[in-house]
């Protein structure tokens, strides 16, 4: 009679058995982390802060494509803390942010992430907490894919960045609410006054000093947070973070820019770099001399040195205040050159929304100051540079559009091509216009005019499409990070737009991202700049509806022991 | 920007709660304490001064109660010439302008005054800090203050300063000194230096003090100077 | 790409000199080669004859890499290569010194900015131009094939000498990225 039993029945239960079996097959990887306070030693300076395991920064946390991971984070501090995995795609309630995906962990508990890892590539992890991340608490992950990767390495180095400042975020936050340009440092003088009117003439340099003071901002806001020491993997510029390479080997760097507010442009001087990944997702390989990483992003790249010398790893902040170095060596101990910096540069009326190109109708005999203005420091010997397709990510006329220190190759986000689209391009169902506003003498900062203390979150529906229109009408850039789900830049590539977790918007300009609504839950939205996100920066996004729940296997929540 | 009556609420009792911060993204309270002088006076008539004007503020963006103090304390007969305290909230207007309103008292060695305070603060084009303020004394008596200000930048450290205040009344009161239409002026020129981030700056300076019309009469017949250069030396402070 | 003086006024010109290269195969492939160290010269050798041909060796491309990523060979073998492009992506298969490489890649890097390639799609028609004097930009030297996405190709090539060579792919970023290989002769 067993023979009667209907073969379909009999295909049914086989699924299950193996359904049950692949399940278990994956890997289940436990990993232990402690948030305890720590000393930072940056070579300059020795503050207390915030580390994972002991140190700061923390581990890497070497995860596995397939596996289920399992993360004990136990808080040793006396504050409420919290970890977000940074770009991972994971449920919501593992997304580790206080009051959006859950009530953060207290001091003395032990809180069990787990989530299965779905993605690979280079990512990073940091307190979602008041401004702990800033004080320390941050670390790297990288994930091995289950696939071959499209690119060979024989070396690979997390180089992980940061800009460590003697005093604490929650000080300097609320410094820069007192006096939003306390940490400013590089205003224009009396002395650059002087040499301006000696090279531009007195009256245009008196109608651009007018035309800066009639606005209240200044040219010289390209970082709000100065007096740094920036870090790579921990270490100080003069204790040299150093790489061993073997002359010949391909060395991976994966670039992860986990500083509270700076963007870096980072070099090696006698190499170039084939960009193969951004924020963990691979890219069509781009040869550059030079990039520049904004906060929270990731780029990997390949070098290759053949030489048997030592090589720079140079990151200069954008604002050419402090920089991050690091050695590529075939043996410890060797050095390199430290190039010197470059001169700061100045924002222009382009950076501040004026579009010279839309001024047809504008009195011209008002730009004059302006417009020679903006010529000052440019050097003409990097002229042939400009022969190059502009920069479509920077406003037309921006100070802040990077040249490449050698006149070469500076990566730009039009050169980032998706090497295997993750979505099937397709038509998106609704445009959410997102103005990224502030308030620069009172140190606010908002999103369409509204801080996220007054903000109503932003729905999105499950299943859909949406295109985010940021519109940056601040001075600064603004890299903005959604949680949860990808952020396709549109960089008129189609198909082959490339896949982030953050998007730098420059000032004065409008960027286009994706996203295909695939992940339910809330979720947050917000500049990664640690002061404008606490400032106001920032939403709530809840995604409505979700996949069916019949499908569903079993949920993914973490236990608080 | 815009204000939010439903934050300025939330703010107010947030106030309560001093100290309690919200484990993420909620806006904390701010606060902090600045002198902007803090300073030693020595007059070309003998003056023999400690002058200080500080003021201390908590609250948030869209309102912030703050508390100023402003003194003259003659060293040479150890007298408060003025001794005035103020407590105001301040809120937004607009862009660069807040609104203040409060009270004031003063307590010199001397007779006291008690003040409704109306206000605006804040930053006018080409950088000029204004401070603008309008008073109702317990006498039925209406004055007004302009403080305006502008720090150039010799080095980003090396700052010199000038600063401008106009004392002006509408009618005398003259058991404190004052008479109507503009009573004072004071006019500085301060050197400091950032030496510890900007929280500890200090300075040297001249100021120029001058009284007019039934004020100066007044201080004459007290046989007091009613004008004078006087050397500063002191610090500005900003925790 | 970095332009060097010479490709800034190849480029200016709109000549395409630089890339009619590609359509002189012989000066290609029979020439002697310095071998990147300007230690020895030799020949990266010849195009072979079916009836020489000593072994088959099968070649796969991947997105980007080669399957194998090393051959073996002994001096004077003529070897068939059966090329697969089993990768989305084009992908080139080339025989040559380092330095034949790198000045090759940026040629490719103007086809690609001259839209002659693209990602996954070669335009034919722009490649069989006549750029003046019957030269084309036709990829048809001996010594290398390039294939769009699923298509395969034969090269059959006589390895006279020892040389220092490598098979690459010189599709602008790829050749960096790690699609290379060493010719490794016994």
């Amino acid at each position: 009679m067993q023979n009667l039993l209907p073969q379909a029945a009999k295909l049914a239960v086989i699924a299950a058995v193996m359904a049950a079996n692949s399940f278990s097959v994956a890997e289940a990887g436990t990993y232990n982390l402690t948030v305890d306070e720590v000393q930072i030693d940056t070579g300059n300076f020795i503050k207390t802060g915030i580390g994972y395991n002991g140190s700061s920064p923390g581990p890497v946390l070497k995860l596995t494509e397939g596996e289920n991971a399992v993360i004990n984070v136990t808080n040793n501090l006396d504050e409420v803390t919290s970890i977000h995995w940074h770009g991972l795609i994971l449920p919501y309630q593992m997304d580790g942010v206080p009051n959006i995906s859950y009530a953060g962990i207290k001091p003395g508990e032990t809180f069990t992430y787990k989530f299965p890892v779905v993605q690979s590539g280079t990512y990073w992890f940091h307190s979602h907490s008041g401004f702990q991340e800033p004080d320390g608490a941050y670390g790297a992950i990288t994930i091995t894919p289950k696939r071959r990767e499209p690119f060979r390495y024989d070396r690979d180095y997390v180089v992980q960045l940061t800009d460590k400042h003697p005093h604490s975020g929650a000080r300097i936050m609320r410094n820069l609410k007192m006096v939003p340009d306390y940490y400013n440092r590089k205003q224009q003088t009396l002395g650059d006054f002087f040499s301006d009117a000696k090279k531009n003439g007195m009256s245009a340099t008196v109608d651009d000093r007018m035309s800066w003071g009639a606005m209240r901002m200044m040219p010289t806001d390209v970082e709000d947070l100065q007096g740094f020491t920036p870090l790579i993997n921990g270490k100080g510029p003069d204790q040299n973070w150093t790489g061993v390479f073997t002359p010949g080997e391909r060395v991976r760097l994966r670039f992860i820019n986990s500083s509270s507010m700076t963007y870096f442009d980072m070099r090696i001087p006698g190499l170039k770099m084939t960009v193969v990944a951004a924020d963990g997702n691979n890219v069509r390989p781009v040869k550059v001399d030079e990039l520049r990483i904004g906060v929270a992003e990731t780029y990997d790249v390949i070098v290759q040195p053949k030489e048997d010398k030592a090589f720079t790893i140079f990151g200069e902040s954008m604002g050419r205040t402090a920089y991050a170095r690091g050695t590529l060596a075939p043996r410890l101990g060797m050095t390199a050159d430290v190039p010197e910096m470059r001169t700061s540069p100045l924002l222009t009326m382009a950076d501040m929304g004026m579009d010279h190109s839309n001024m047809s109708g504008m009195d011209h005999s008002n730009m004059k100051g302006m417009t020679s203005g903006d010529m000052k420091g440019m050097d003409h010997s990097k002229m042939p540079g400009m022969m190059k397709k502009a920069n479509p990510f920077y406003a037309k006329g921006s100070g802040l559009e990077p040249v490449a220190e050698n006149g070469g190759k500076f990566l730009s986000y039009s050169d980032l091509k998706a090497q295997k689209p993750l979505y099937k391009d397709r038509e998106a169902t609704r445009e959410i216009e997102l103005r990224l506003t502030g308030n620069m003498e009172r140190y606010i900062w908002s999103i369409n005019g509204v801080k996220y203390d007054d903000a109503d979150p932003i729905e999105l529906q499950y299943g859909e499409r949406v295109r985010f229109k940021f519109v940056n009408e601040t001075m600064m850039a603004h890299p903005m990070h959604l949680h949860g789900m990808w952020s396709i830049l549109d960089v008129g590539a189609g198909k082959w737009d490339p896949v982030k977790h953050t998007i730098s918007v420059a000032p004065g300009t409008t960027v286009y991202s994706e996203t295909e609504v695939d992940a339910e839950g809330q979720w947050a939205f917000h500049c990664h700049l640690s002061y404008h996100a606490s400032a106001g920066m920032f939403r709530k996004i809840v995604v409505v509806g979700g996949p069916d729940k019949t499908a569903e296997t079993t949920s993914h929540e973490g236990v608080t022991q | 920007m815009t204000f939010h009556p439903k934050r300025a609420i939330v703010i107010l009792a947030a106030a309560y709660s001093l100290g309690f911060s919200s484990p993420v993204i909620a806006e904390e309270l701010i606060y902090g304490f600045q002198a902007e002088e803090f300073e030693y006076r020595a007059g070309e008539n003998g003056e023999d001064l400690a002058v200080w004007e500080i003021d201390a503020f908590v609250g948030s963006d869209e309102l912030k109660l703050r508390f100023g103090s402003s003194a003259e304390y003659d060293l040479n007969s150890d007298k408060f010439e003025t001794l005035s305290s103020q407590l105001v909230l301040q809120t937004p207007i607009s862009d660069f302008w807040d609104a203040k309103a409060g009270i004031r008292a003063d307590t010199p060695d001397g007779k006291n005054r008690w003040y409704g305070v109306l206000g605006v603060a804040g930053l006018a084009p080409q950088w000029i800090e204004v401070d603008a303020d309008l008073y109702f004394s317990n006498k039925g008596d209406l004055s007004v203050t302009l403080d305006a200000e502008y720090e150039l930048l010799l080095t980003n450290y090396l700052i010199l300063t000038p600063s401008a205040q106009i004392e002006a009344a509408f009618s005398s009161d003259e058991d404190v000194g004052v008479g109507s239409g503009i009573n004072s002026t004071e006019l500085g020129l301060r050197l400091s230096y950032d030496v510890l981030d900007r929280a500890i700056s200090p300075y040297i300076g001249v100021v120029y003090e001058r009284e007019y019309g039934q004020t100066a009469n007044i201080s004459k017949s007290e046989g007091e100077e009613t004008s004078a250069w006087q050397f500063v030396i002191g610090t500005k402070l900003l925790f | 790409m970095k332009f060097k003086n010479t490709a800034i006024s190849t480029l200016s010109a709109i000549s395409f000199t630089a890339i009619s290269l590609l359509a002189t195969p012989v000066a290609f492939a029979s020439g002697s080669h310095d071998d990147g160290h300007g230690t020895k010269k030799s020949s990266i050798g010849v195009a072979g004859k079916l009836a020489d041909v000593d072994r088959v060796i099968e070649i796969k491309m991947y997105d980007n890499y080669y399957e194998p990523e090393k051959i073996q060979i002994k001096k004077g073998e003529t070897i068939r290569f059966k090329i697969t492009n089993a990768g989305e992506y084009v992908h080139e298969f080339n025989i040559g010194t380092s330095t034949m490489h790198m000045e090759h890649q940026e040629e490719m890097m103007m086809m690609m900015e001259h839209g002659v390639l693209e990602a996954d799609k070669i335009n034919h028609d722009m490649m069989k131009m006549d750029m003046g004097g019957g030269k084309t930009m036709d990829h048809n030297d001996p010594n290398s094939v390039l294939l769009e996405p699923a298509k395969s190709a034969e090269i059959i090539w006589n390895f006279t000498d020892a040389a220092k060579l490598e098979f690459a792919c010189n599709v602008p970023g790829h050749y960096d990225s790690g699609m290379m290989g060493d010719v490794v002769f016994d």
